[in-house]
């Protein structure tokens, strides 16, 4: 019977009306004032990662700004340069827009590995129950135990940083996070008749975890995403700005690591202002959207008035 | 299962974590391709032979598992050992650290949790109200904006641009105080304390009042506050029975989070050049100073397990239906 494992047309069809919830969640999501910004600010922050380092005038690093023949250090901003000039003479405008692709590259990457690595063992650890969730949850105690950013710190202290080896780190201490909380929603669904009947019909494990119990957690799979997408650029920046950055791409983290150490912080609010600003613009959004989504999300919120 | 069976079995649990976790961060340290001393050779500062009476002094040309043991026993015994670059012992180096970050954070954790908790059951009280917007947008940019980030805007406005507080350090560099009291208790001090303290209570605000206002959220349709209600309470009483209803969130987090204190904040110590645990630890990692390392994350791990245990207990001391058998 074709009907009783998983084939490529159930799975077609399922993902269709999971579209169409999603659509209708983000119109929902997308009444919400704050979620508005938020969303405005994720859009224009991802149309910068993909197309930043175009419309930037100059090379981030290479090109060093002159005047007169002489370099332009620590320029307050003017015609030239619109953001000022960094005390190595480069072009601040150019770094910024150039430094949200590496932000958005560990943003994306480290926020959809999280939800992904977080999701799967989450409803493998809640359906299974027994051995397999004690072995699961003993291993998110001990990613729990492990300082996250010393940790981080420790193993690319003695590997040359890159920006996926950075978003791999991110991934394997972030994990555990969402997978907490879809294992804990996993079980309250798995007793539910539906579940239940979907097995004694003969549906194969498989089935029953993907098409039965994972639609009913997939919404806090997305929320959990969306926050681990916050998460990666806080940490990413964080690393950077202690100096365990890729030291080869320009990030926004990178920026301020950049300023403070060159003790040029004191004058120039120009270098300073800019990454800082786009760091806590974009977290505070993907944290706003994700609220808003929240109290869509948790049945527990839903306590209308009387 | 009973309450004994369930502690004894945490408690266990707790143990083997606590093997494992400093077995992981021995086996991380010993993949690191080079130790300090072989820096020296290359630079010619030392013979070959005098780098190996130096690794033999610090215990580095045995096998492999005698240093395990010996790192294992030691580590439980609290022996820290030398530092490998600052010729002192590590405890020297790691304690007054630890008790700068613990004077910093400590009191700013309490504070906002107290504060922040209130704040969000008034919140939550006024679903709708300005009060719950306001509060939620302003903690939700604190929360999520990197407290490094946050403490460089600090510094830029409160230090650089208005002159009001100091931009470096735990004192000022004329200041050398004798004891502990002249070191935490002085004008000199607070100056330097209040900016890195304001950030750490701005960065914690945000989970302490979400979580207090979704827990009177929750509470807000249930029966036994229909019940005060037509019992004639007023609305701050109510509030005060919902809220007493919502603490055991609020203490479990508060727990898990005093755990986490050990680690310090590494990024907000670094932009204040608070001399804390944090910082050391960055410091320790970029000199190679192993022993120092090892002391520094044991201590933080243990503190995380230690105080995860506590939570799990406390809160299945307090809340009765919690089965203790659902571990």
């Amino acid at each position: 019977m074709s009907g009783y494992a998983l084939d490529a047309e159930t799975a077609k069809d399922r993902l269709q009306s999971e579209l169409s919830r999603a659509r209708y969640t983000l119109r929902k999501v997308l009444e919400d004032n704050a979620a508005k910004i938020g969303f405005a600010i994720i859009v224009a922050f991802v149309f910068m990662g993909l197309f930043g380092p175009y419309l930037a005038p100059h090379h981030p690093i290479e090109h060093t700004m002159r005047a007169d023949g002489s370099m332009m250090r620590l320029e307050s901003p003017t015609t030239t340069a619109p953001m000022g000039t960094t005390s190595f003479g480069k072009d601040v405008l150019s770094q910024f827009l150039a430094g949200a692709r590496p932000t958005l590259i560990v943003g994306v990457f480290g926020g959809i590995g999280t939800g992904v690595l977080g999701f799967l063992v989450g409803l493998t650890s809640g359906y299974f129950g027994g051995r397999v969730d004690e072995a699961l949850m003993r291993l998110t105690d001990l990613t729990f135990a492990l300082p996250f950013l010393p940790m981080a710190l420790l193993i690319l202290s003695f590997v040359t940083p890159n920006i996926w080896l950075i978003t791999g780190v991110l991934v394997i201490f972030l994990w555990k996070m969402p997978a907490r909380v879809i294992r804990s929603e996993v079980m309250t669904v798995k007793e539910r008749t539906f579940v239940k009947s979907a097995r004694a019909r003969g549906a194969g494990h498989l089935r029953t975890m993907f098409l039965h119990v994972a639609p009913n957690v997939l919404g806090i799979g997305f929320l959990y995403t969306a926050y681990a997408f916050g998460w990666s650029i806080v940490a990413g920046a964080s690393l950077a700005f202690l100096g365990f950055g890729d030291p080869t791409m320009t990030s926004w983290g990178r920026m301020l690591q950049q300023v403070y150490r060159s003790g040029a912080m004191r004058v120039a609010w120009w270098w300073v202002f800019p990454p800082a600003v786009g760091i806590a613009a974009v977290t505070t959004a993907v944290f706003l959207v994700g609220r808003a989504f929240e109290e869509l999300v948790n049945p527990d919120l839903q306590t209308e008035q009387e | 299962m009973t309450f004994r069976r369930f502690l004894i079995k945490r408690t266990a649990i707790a143990a083997i974590l606590t093997l494992v976790a400093v077995s992981v961060i021995f086996a991380t340290l010993r993949m690191l391709p080079s130790d300090p001393f072989s820096g020296l050779v290359a630079s010619g500062a030392l013979t070959p032979s005098q780098v190996e009476e130096l690794r033999a002094l610090y215990g580095l040309d045995e096998p492999i598992w005698v240093q395990y043991l010996k790192y294992i026993q030691n580590l439980f015994t609290f022996q820290f050992g030398l530092s490998l670059t600052q010729q002192r012992p590590v405890s020297e180096i790691i304690g007054p650290a630890l008790l700068n970050t613990m004077v910093l954070l400590l009191p700013a954790l309490i504070t906002t949790a107290i504060v922040s908790s209130l704040a969000g059951m008034y919140a939550g009280w006024n679903r709708g109200s300005w009060f719950e917007q306001f509060s939620i947008i302003t903690t939700t940019f604190f929360r999520a904006t990197p407290i490094f980030v946050t403490g460089i805007f600090l510094l830029i406005i409160f230090s650089y641009g208005l002159g009001w507080f100091p931009a470096f350090g735990m004192r000022s560099s004329m200041a050398n105080p004798e004891g502990l009291a002249a070191t935490y208790l002085s004008v000199d001090f607070l100056k330097h304390y209040i900016l890195p303290f304001t950030a750490t209570v701005l960065f914690y605000s945000g989970d302490f009042l979400m979580l207090a206002r979704n827990s009177v959220v929750e509470r807000k349709g249930s029966e036994f506050l229909k019940l005060h209600r037509a019992k004639g309470l007023s609305e701050m009483e109510q509030l005060g029975r919902a809220g007493r209803n919502s603490l055991l969130p609020l203490v479990t987090y508060f727990a898990l989070r005093t755990g986490m204190l050990f680690q310090g904040v590494i990024t907000l110590e670094v932009v204040f050049a608070w001399p804390g645990i944090g910082r050391a630890l960055v410091q320790a990692i970029l000199n190679q100073d192993y022993p120092t390392v090892q002391a520094a994350v044991f201590i933080m791990a243990l503190a995380v397990i230690v105080m995860n245990l506590t939570a799990d207990i406390a809160y299945a001391r307090l809340d009765p239906t919690v089965e203790a058998g659902d571990v």
